[in-house]
């Protein structure tokens, strides 16, 4: 059974903590499918954080088809995340690369870059919530 | 949905002293409320309000959709813990059970019990003798052991240690996720509602400054720094809550329900912490002025 | 709610039975003393080879006991007191101190109800204490109530009979109300204490006397009435007052008396009686006391053709129970006032 822990200071919303170390730990292959997930109380019983947060991440790794939750019984995982479904994106990857050699041959500093991607994907978010 | 507590132009006023002014709330339930602010800013008197140990001085209070205190059937909906847990020191762990099975109908002796057993404490022990951690665990157990639909928590862990703060917190949660209890948590330590709240409210000099649920506030908010210049200056549909400027630059933390228009400044996001100071420094510059969401429906 | 004023006030109720019992115990020795020697003595001085007088005797018995009778009657004093302070005064005042209202006061009981079971279980404590300990001082000095004839003395009535029973409510609900309002344990016994004894102070002395309208009764100076006169005493100057003390009808209250009056009405001077009391005192020492002194007797006589008079102020021995009931109910009343103030009073904290 993995354990969560919530780093106060990384900025980063609780739940998406708890999201990012479930994806982490199917990445690791520590989780495989059919492994349960600890219950929302034994969570919160581990580490001090609301069970709402618990029940929004769980919900979240349900919507993107990595885990699902039987009712009465718990959550459990459904697909693994190989390192072989990054592979898949192949094509993004490069695309990536293609659009960062542009920003930086317009004389974009690091900085810049970062801002610009951060202030854009944010923006694009709030469009699709 | 009933809210857990509703309040409308709600003042408190003692003698000379206003505790509370104009306070307005409507707090949807299933969530566990951080009540922040700076000492003596109201938070103890909101609470008191809340279970019928004070009467309001003027406007009106209703929790779980009744007037607080108001009879023994509303006094077992609501739980209450006060600062320093207040325990009778020549009363054993066990008496303080035998006083919440005699006192509720709907006392749970198994959850009380297990709870004692898990915290290690020594049931014949004289409450007295506890330490500051086990005496408030102490009291928690009492006043969730009837199984109440809303929990107030004054200052709980103000002066505990870390460790038993942390514990404490946990069996808090594991009270809420068991009992999907709601619960209005007082602390000046922002850090440690900032794990389990998901609605806040900020409260300095006897007024609600801000109120919300957490997630909706925090992206409603934003810091921007940029070149030196005006806050009107600044595209229209964006509140400045705070401006500060050097020289050179201007920061502002800036309010939009819209999504953050793009332009030449760097914008971040703000965490809770920073939300609730900035909240506070713009109270002491402008103390009649109250900011509050009502967007809280569910 | 039973449980928890039981648990309480486990500790009083031990200290209280523990010390009402250690009481019982001495004052059933002592009292069981006393009556031998009450019936010894009166059988000694009732035989016909009897050296002493009656009088003389259980005046004897009096003196003997009279330093534990003032002790107890003492503690029967302070028993209402006590109760005030100690049972009273803490009930509210020690939750609202300590903080502990906020734990019990947010449970499923509203505060009216738990000052009822409070109130009323430790009040009823109370009174019984009190009654218990009234029953036995009542029963351990009724030989020398009989010997004195004195029911309406401060010590005799206050700590005998039906009024500890009032004090003893009153004293409750006072110090419930003082911890109410002072909040805190320690002031709060302390102003019990005060009041309590201004209260008993102001009754005992200026209302008890005007419960009931007193008995006048004109008591002319003869032989007969001087030979029972409690003092006779003539000023240094001719023209001075005339000091005469003729005691009230058996077991009534000696309220006051008028200075010896002459027909008219008015005071008289020492010149008016110069005479007959050189007479007095051409025959020897004269004794303070009456008690059928030929001395006073003579003097009485010799008096006599002047039409002097006493009026004497008193409460018919027939009052002592009513009075005992309506100053008891008195005090009953002013508890449940008290009480009524407190119930109003914990609604709003504020």
């Amino acid at each position: 059974m993995i354990e969560f822990h919530l780093d106060p200071r990384s900025g980063v919303a609780p739940y998406l903590q708890i999201v990012q170390q479930v994806r982490q730990a199917l990445l690791l292959g520590l989780l495989s499918e059919g492994d349960q997930l600890p219950t929302v109380k034994q969570v919160v019983a581990r580490v001090a954080i609301n069970p709402n947060t618990v029940l929004k991440a769980y919900r979240d790794l349900e919507r993107e088809g990595l885990v699902a939750a039987k009712p009465g019984v718990g959550t459990f995982v459904t697909r693994t995340l190989s390192q072989a479904s990054l592979t898949e994106h192949e094509p993004l990857r490069n695309d990536l690369a293609a659009w960062l050699k542009r920003a930086r041959g317009a004389g974009l500093t690091e900085a810049a870059i970062e801002a610009l991607f951060t202030s854009t994907f944010r923006a694009t978010a709030e469009e699709e919530r | 949905m009933t809210a857990i507590l509703e309040a409308h132009a709600l003042g408190m006023r003692y003698g000379r002293r206003q505790a509370l002014t104009d306070c307005t709330l409507n707090i949807p339930p299933g969530h566990v409320v951080g009540l922040v602010g700076p000492n003596g800013a109201g938070k103890s008197t909101l609470l008191k309000l809340a279970c019928g140990l004070l009467n309001p001085t003027s406007g009106s209070i209703r929790v779980l959709g009744n007037a607080p205190g108001s009879g023994p059937e509303q006094l077992a909906r609501v739980g209450f813990l006060a600062q320093d847990a207040p325990v009778y020191p020549h009363l054993s762990v066990a008496d303080h059970l035998r006083l919440g099975a005699h006192l509720n109908p709907r006392w749970d002796q198994d959850f009380a019990e297990r709870r004692v057993a898990q915290l290690d404490l020594d049931p014949t022990q004289k409450a007295g003798k506890l330490s500051g951690g086990q005496r408030a665990q102490l009291a928690l157990t009492v006043a969730a052991g009837k199984r109440p639909e809303l929990l107030l928590l004054d200052e709980p862990v103000a002066s505990l240690d870390p460790l038993a703060r942390r514990e404490f917190l946990k069996h808090l949660m594991e009270s809420v996720a068991d009992n999907d209890t709601s619960v209005i948590l007082s602390s000046h330590l922002i850090s440690d509602l900032e794990r389990v709240c998901d609605y806040l409210i900020v409260l300095v000099s006897s007024r609600v400054r801000l109120a919300g649920e957490v997630d909706q506030i925090t992206a409603a908010h934003h810091r921007i720094v940029c070149t030196r210049r005006e806050p009107d200056t600044l595209p229209a549909g964006l509140e400045v809550v705070l401006a500060e400027h050097t020289d050179r630059q201007s920061t502002f933390v800036v309010r939009t329900d819209a999504p953050l228009p793009a332009g030449d400044w760097a914008a971040e996001s703000l965490s809770m912490e920073d939300l609730v100071l900035t909240y506070m420094e713009t109270a002491a510059a402008n103390p009649r002025r109250a900011r509050q969401d009502s967007e809280v429906a569910r | 709610m039973s449980w928890l004023t039981w648990r309480q006030f486990r500790t009083q109720t031990l200290v209280a039975a523990a010390l009402l019992a250690a009481a019982a115990v001495y004052l059933l020795i002592t009292g069981t003393q006393l009556r031998h020697s009450y019936s010894a003595d009166l059988i000694t001085c009732q035989s016909p080879s009897a050296h002493y007088s009656c009088a003389g005797l259980l005046n004897g018995l009096q003196n003997d006991y009279n330093g534990a009778l003032d002790l107890f009657a003492l503690l029967v004093l302070a028993a209402p007191a006590l109760v005030g302070i100690f049972w009273g005064a803490p009930l509210i005042a020690g939750e609202l101190e300590r903080g502990t209202y906020y734990m019990t006061w947010n449970q499923s009981v509203t505060r009216t109800r738990w000052l009822a079971v409070k109130l009323a279980a430790i009040a009823l404590a109370s009174i019984a204490a009190a009654g218990l300990v009234s029953l036995l001082m009542t029963w351990w000095a009724s030989p020398l109530d009989t010997i004195s004839g004195n029911r309406f003395g401060t010590q005799a009535f206050n700590a005998r009979n039906v009024v500890p029973l009032g004090y003893a409510a009153f004293a409750f609900a006072l110090g419930v109300t003082l911890g109410l309002l002072i909040r805190r344990t320690l002031p709060a016994m302390a102003a019990t204490l005060a009041i309590f004894i201004a209260v008993q102070l102001v009754v005992t002395v200026l209302v008890r006397p005007n419960v009931m309208p007193a008995t006048v009764t004109t008591v002319p100076i003869n032989q007969t009435t001087m030979s029972q006169a409690v003092r006779f005493d003539r000023a240094r100057e001719v023209t001075g007052p005339v000091t005469i003390d003729l005691p009230a009808p058996p077991g009534s209250w000696n309220l006051s008396q008028t200075p010896a009056l002459n027909s008219a009405g008015q005071p008289i001077q020492t010149s008016e009686i110069l005479t007959c009391w050189n007479q007095l005192i051409s025959r020897g020492p004269v004794a303070i006391k009456g008690d059928g002194n030929p001395p006073f007797a003579s003097l009485g006589a010799c008096l006599a053709p002047l039409n002097l008079h006493v009026d004497i102020t008193y409460q018919p021995a027939d009052r002592y129970w009513p009075l005992q009931w309506i100053e008891t109910a008195f005090y009953a009343a002013l508890a449940a006032l008290l009480a009524a103030f407190c119930f109003r009073r914990i609604r709003r904290l504020g």
